[in-house]
């Protein structure tokens, strides 16, 4: 929803050509750093949101993160229709259109950083910024006076560890600093990395979604068996204690009572005191659809259902409890 | 348990806010509120003919003799079901003339009190007639008002776009009185102590001590005539009950105008009438109890020791006096009220905090004081917490917790910032940690210091535009200050700040010259003997306080604001020097016609260079530079009274008109908009990092900037407060608000209303973020009905 402003917030290196997919191990890509986080783990924390995902759920709750490249983004909202971007377009990719409105094709593709320094208003923006690793380090732990009580730093996506070297570098950087860790993750990477993170986090929130592979190919994209291989892998290694495993709760998707009780019997076989929390849908996601041309929400425009009533909820967590799962998690 | 009092431990849990109001409160409470507030001439008719009766005693006398006459001949008034009596109208909340202070204005806006756009009072066809035929006359070119615009009023008018200068006319208040004194000597005390001073002294300190020995027995006798309009209302009061209550009230204020309190009851009865009769000599904005739960403590402790009071009497008692509190409003003139709107009477009481040894002080009252804020939720007392390193989670827990109610009280002081701030004025380290506040969130030492912490308030803003126009006015294009060059001219970023320093200098120097005769005027015509003799120093010296009696004379001066002042610095710097997106030229052509035909230029302004908030050191260095550099200013000055001059950092309502004055600014604010609030705040809406973000940048101003006083104001939605968990995340905030050092914090609870008006004005609104499951979005980028959802959402969980 709100990528950083890179020439007024971060001091970030600057962002290369949209196409460009980052691949240097020592930049991490990072759409936004959220200070002041109080949902993302215990404590005060700052969670910053890592570009790329191998998934793509159709529900995804931040779809501008899915995709590893650093692209414009346009924001109508914010525009004055100056014109300033229509001055510095070569190849269509923003004209005024016959009701005078600018229409920005971010597909397109053209000279976006002359059309991004000519926005006055910041309605276009690169949607990533790259930072070195220590720099970003350093952003993360500016509220380090808030960390106490269990605070810390948050690492969330996309799937942080889409590129496992930059998260994991990461985090070794901050757990030297003594700096509580947690990351978010949907467990589609391999068990090596998820290993070799888990050597520096404090918790893992670790997802399962859909426990039908099938059911699981067609909302999110690809089958779950590396998702259970490494669900498999945390609750049986010396990192189980540090893992709290999240099923959103879609409509029409996760929320059959067969996929909780799957999930949940699954759970109890590999450790019946895994902490398992149940996360209401959050329908706000939709409106950043529109941002993300190439992708598509879950739910047409008015079909978006609303949030789980707190009986509801309940309902879901008793329903998780009957699967001999013990430790649900109330929010 | 504080070394100073052995027996305040808490042993149990101190949330008193599960215990219910009684009745009688809630019924005092309505008919308080109910009552319209009237304008009332009583007490300036009163003045008015004794001052002409007296026309050969020097004023101090004059001005003894009148409050004596008020406090004899003022219709009083007690309502039957109250337990704390007494107010110095038989209206609540009237607004009260004081003539000596300022008529002239009252002659020019009498006729519009019931209509103006701020805090109106309704005037009667009789009370004008009064005024214009017997008050009024008399004061012409006599009151404070006329003779300081006789002596100054030409350059009080002439810097007046960039200074406001205060107190110009009515009486100082701004101070918290020696309240222990008071309880422990009594009207009877301290004219004894007077009377003995009296016969060993000459000359003014003679006239000094008469006056005191005057308004002392006055004020005695004052009590008395609650007393026996207690007793005698008793006699006739069927309903035993109420008798009881009117034999209660009755015989506490028998006791207390002879000898101190011997309970809590009478102690609080003597408290709040301590305040009736500084507000019956100065009727000033701002007489403020301090610490008022150590103050107490002793009287609450013996009488729960010796069984006659329990903490449900206790609490009624406090909201009783809290209800008091609400009893006194004070009339301004038509501007003052722009600049300070909505009644901030300041009954400023202090909970928390360290003792003279740094031990925490907190204790039962503390809890029962806030349980009575968040039962009643009026703006009165201005309820403010100490916090301090060991301040007790159980404390800022509840504190919290009346917070989330969104009255916007308690308000926070950090003494790891205000403590260090008073003693780098020289004030000695056991007075600093046994500070108090005054007003809104001015420090003070208790019961020594006459701290005329709302001297003047200085535009930065307004400098600054004069500082690119070469002393051109950008509202009228007139030339109204000096000319130092302007933005067009200044080659380098350093040349502007070379100007900028000198139209700084030289606005203080005028400035200063204007508060030194205000100073020395409220001298001539507003002795104050009655507060003199509750502010140490004045009966030991002989000298009113209004003449440099007390121990501390200090004078404070409100920059600002340092946030607009920072981003406007940020802008220039950035967009005409450093990455050179704008120039000088364009710049200034975008001001002078208010953005008109320039919307891409203020838009560039507006987005494209950083801003005060975000915890970036670049643009909060500018502001700290500057905030400093005008306080270093002041320090080569000395006020009327020997004392120094420092600063705050706070607007109360003042960064509307204060805005008002300015015209369109680099930061891209249009012209006459409102400055930044609060006077540590960030802009509205261009905080776009967080509070976490928002309080570094505050930290990195020196906290000396603020010995007078900062104000820092965040929002927060009521999810914040939602669960016990978010409560604890909050009181985590806090205890690194503490080790971050900022002087202070208040929040607002935001409400639907505010969701509501970031629909309408999403531009003051950018930083306002929602969190509804999964993640946090800024409220004004969701699509409409998705923030109807959130509205919808916000009114359940209220």
């Amino acid at each position: 929803m709100t990528p950083s402003h890179p020439d007024v917030v971060g001091s970030g290196v600057a962002a290369p050509l949209p196409t460009h997919t980052p691949t240097d191990d020592a930049l991490a890509t990072v759409v936004d750093i959220r200070r002041f986080s109080i949902h993302d783990g215990a404590g005060i924390r700052t969670t910053v949101f890592l570009k790329g995902c191998p998934l793509a759920c159709v529900w995804c709750q931040n779809p501008e993160t899915i995709s590893p490249r650093i692209e414009p983004v346009f924001f109508p909202k914010t525009c004055i229709g100056c014109g300033k971007c229509v001055e510095k377009s070569s190849n269509g990719e923003a004209i005024r259109d016959s009701d005078g409105a600018i229409a920005i094709d971010t597909t397109a593709q053209g000279n976006w950083q002359a059309i991004i320094d000519a926005c006055p208003t910041g309605a276009i923006r690169w949607n990533a910024t790259s930072y070195r690793i220590p720099e970003l380090v350093e952003l993360l732990l500016r509220d380090r006076p808030f960390f106490r009580n269990g605070g810390g730093v948050t690492l969330s996506g996309g799937e942080p560890l889409f590129r496992p070297k930059v998260a994991i570098e990461l985090l070794r950087q901050l757990h030297a600093q003594h700096v509580d860790t947690a990351i978010e993750t949907a467990l589609h990477v391999k068990t090596s990395a998820i290993a070799e993170a888990a050597e520096h986090l404090d918790t893992i929130f670790a997802d399962i979604k859909i426990f039908d592979s099938i059911k699981h190919a067609a909302a999110i994209g690809r089958g779950n068996s590396l998702v259970l291989e490494n669900i498999h892998y945390l609750l049986t290694s010396s990192h189980r204690e540090k893992v709290v495993v999240r099923t959103p709760l879609i409509p029409g998707y996760t929320t059959d009572p067969e996929n909780i009780r799957a999930i949940g019997h699954y759970l109890r076989s590999l450790n019946p005191d895994v902490r398992w929390e149940l996360l209401n849908y959050n329908p706000l996601a939709g409106a950043k659809y529109d941002q993300v041309p190439d992708r598509e929400f879950a739910y047409a425009a008015g079909k978006n259902p609303p949030l789980y009533t707190e009986d509801e909820m309940k309902e879901f967590r008793d329903l998780a409890r009957s699967t001999g799962v013990r430790r649900i998690v109330e929010q | 348990m504080t070394p100073t009092s052995t027996r305040s431990a808490p042993t149990r849990s101190h949330s008193f806010i599960g215990i219910p109001s009684r009745p009688r409160i809630q019924e005092l409470r309505d008919e308080m509120l109910s009552e319209e507030r009237v304008v009332s001439v009583e007490q300036a008719l009163i003045t008015t003919r004794v001052y002409a009766a007296h026309p050969d005693e020097p004023v101090i006398v004059r001005r003894a003799l009148a409050l004596a006459q008020a406090l004899q001949e003022l219709n009083i008034v007690i309502h039957p079901r109250e337990l704390i009596v007494g107010n110095r109208t038989a209206q609540v909340r009237a607004g009260v003339v004081s003539p000596e202070a300022g008529s002239s204005w009252v002659d020019r806006e009498i006729e519009s009190l019931p209509t103006r756009p701020q805090d109106r009072f309704a005037v009667d066809a009789q009370t004008i007639t009064a005024f214009r035929t017997q008050i009024s006359p008399a004061w012409k070119g006599l009151s404070l008002e006329d003779v300081i615009r006789d002596r100054c009023g030409a350059s009080i008018d002439e810097i007046d776009k960039v200074v406001k200068i205060n107190q110009k006319d009515h009486a100082q208040g701004h101070i918290c009185p020696d309240l222990t004194r008071w309880l422990t000597l009594g009207p009877a005390g301290l004219k004894a102590e007077a009377d003995s001073a009296l016969s060993n002294a000459t000359g003014d300190a003679a006239d000094f001590y008469r006056s005191v020995s005057i308004v002392m027995g006055a004020a005695q006798a004052f009590l008395l005539r609650y007393a026996q309009l207690a007793h005698t209302m008793s006699a006739q009061e069927t309903n035993p009950e109420r008798q009881a209550d009117l034999d209660t009230v009755g015989k506490a204020l028998d006791h207390i105008a002879v000898e101190a309190p011997s309970s809590f009851h009478e102690a609080v009865q003597s408290t709040w009438m301590l305040f009736v009769l500084l507000h019956a000599e100065s009727n000033a904005s701002s007489f403020s109890p301090g610490r008022l739960d150590r103050i107490l403590e002793p009287y609450y402790q013996h009488d729960l020791d010796a069984g006659t009071l329990s903490r449900e009497g206790a609490l009624e008692l406090i909201e009783c006096l809290w209800l008091k509190f609400n009893s006194i409003v004070y009339l301004r003139n038509q501007n003052s009220a722009k600049y300070f709107a909505g009644f901030p009477i300041g009954f400023n009481i202090a909970i928390g905090g360290q003792d003279e040894n740094g031990d925490d002080v907190a204790n039962d009252l503390s809890f029962l004081f806030l349980a009575a804020q968040a039962h009643l939720g009026l703006p009165q007392p201005n309820l403010s917490v100490r916090l301090h390193k060991g301040t007790k989670d159980e404390l800022l827990t509840e504190a919290i917790h009346v917070v989330a109610r969104g009255s916007g009280m308690p308000q926070f002081f950090n003494d790891s910032s205000v403590i260090p701030a008073l003693i780098a004025l020289g004030i000695p380290e056991r007075e600093a940690r046994d500070y108090a506040i005054v007003g809104c969130v001015e420090l003070t030492t208790q019961g020594n210091n006459l701290g005329w912490s709302d001297a003047a308030m200085f535009n930065l803003n307004k400098v600054l535009e004069l500082t690119l126009t070469g002393g051109i006015d950008l509202l009228t294009g007139k030339q109204i200050g000096p000319n130092f060059g302007t933005l067009r001219e200044y080659e380098k970023y350093e040349d502007l700040e070379a100007a900028f320093a000198a139209m700084i200098d030289h606005y203080t120097e005028l400035m200063i010259a204007a508060c030194d005769v205000v100073d020395r005027t409220h001298a001539d015509i507003l002795p104050s003997p009655l507060l003199s003799s509750v502010i140490d120093g004045c009966l030991e010296k002989g000298v009113d306080v209004t003449r440099g009696g007390a121990i501390h004379n200090l004078s404070g001066i409100q920059m600002i604001q340092a946030a607009s002042l920072a981003d406007s610095l940020a802008s220039i710097k950035t967009l005409i020097y450093d990455a050179k997106k704008l120039t000088a030229d364009q710049m200034m052509s975008a001001l002078e016609a208010d953005f008109e035909g320039f919307e891409v230029e203020q838009a560039i302004m507006l987005n494209k260079a950083p801003k005060y908030g975000n915890d970036n050191p670049e643009v909060d260095a500018a502001a700290a530079k500057w905030a400093s550099y005008f306080a270093a200013g002041l320090k080569k000055y000395v006020n009327a009274r020997g004392g120094k001059y420092h600063t705050g950092m706070y607007t109360v309502s003042a960064h509307v008109p204060m805005g008002q004055n300015v015209g369109a600014s680099p930061d891209g604010r249009n012209a006459r908009q409102p400055l930044a609030d609060g006077g540590l705040s960030p802009v509205y809406g261009r905080d776009m990092t967080g509070p976490t973000a928002v309080l570094h940048t505050v930290s990195r101003l020196d906290n000396t900037l603020t010995s007078n006083g900062g104000l820092l104001n965040m929002k927060f939605l009521p999810e914040f407060f939602a669960s016990e968990s978010n409560v604890d995340k909050f009181s985590t905030f806090m205890r690194a608000f503490i080790d971050l050092e900022i002087p202070h914090v208040q929040f607002n609870v935001v409400r639907r209303e505010d969701l509501i008006a970031a629909q309408a004005h999403p531009d003051q609104y950018r930083s306002l973020t929602v969190r509804v499951a999964g993640y946090t979005a800024y409220f004004v980028e969701l699509a409409g009905d998705l923030q109807n959802e959130i509205i919808a959402r916000t009114t359940q969980s209220l």
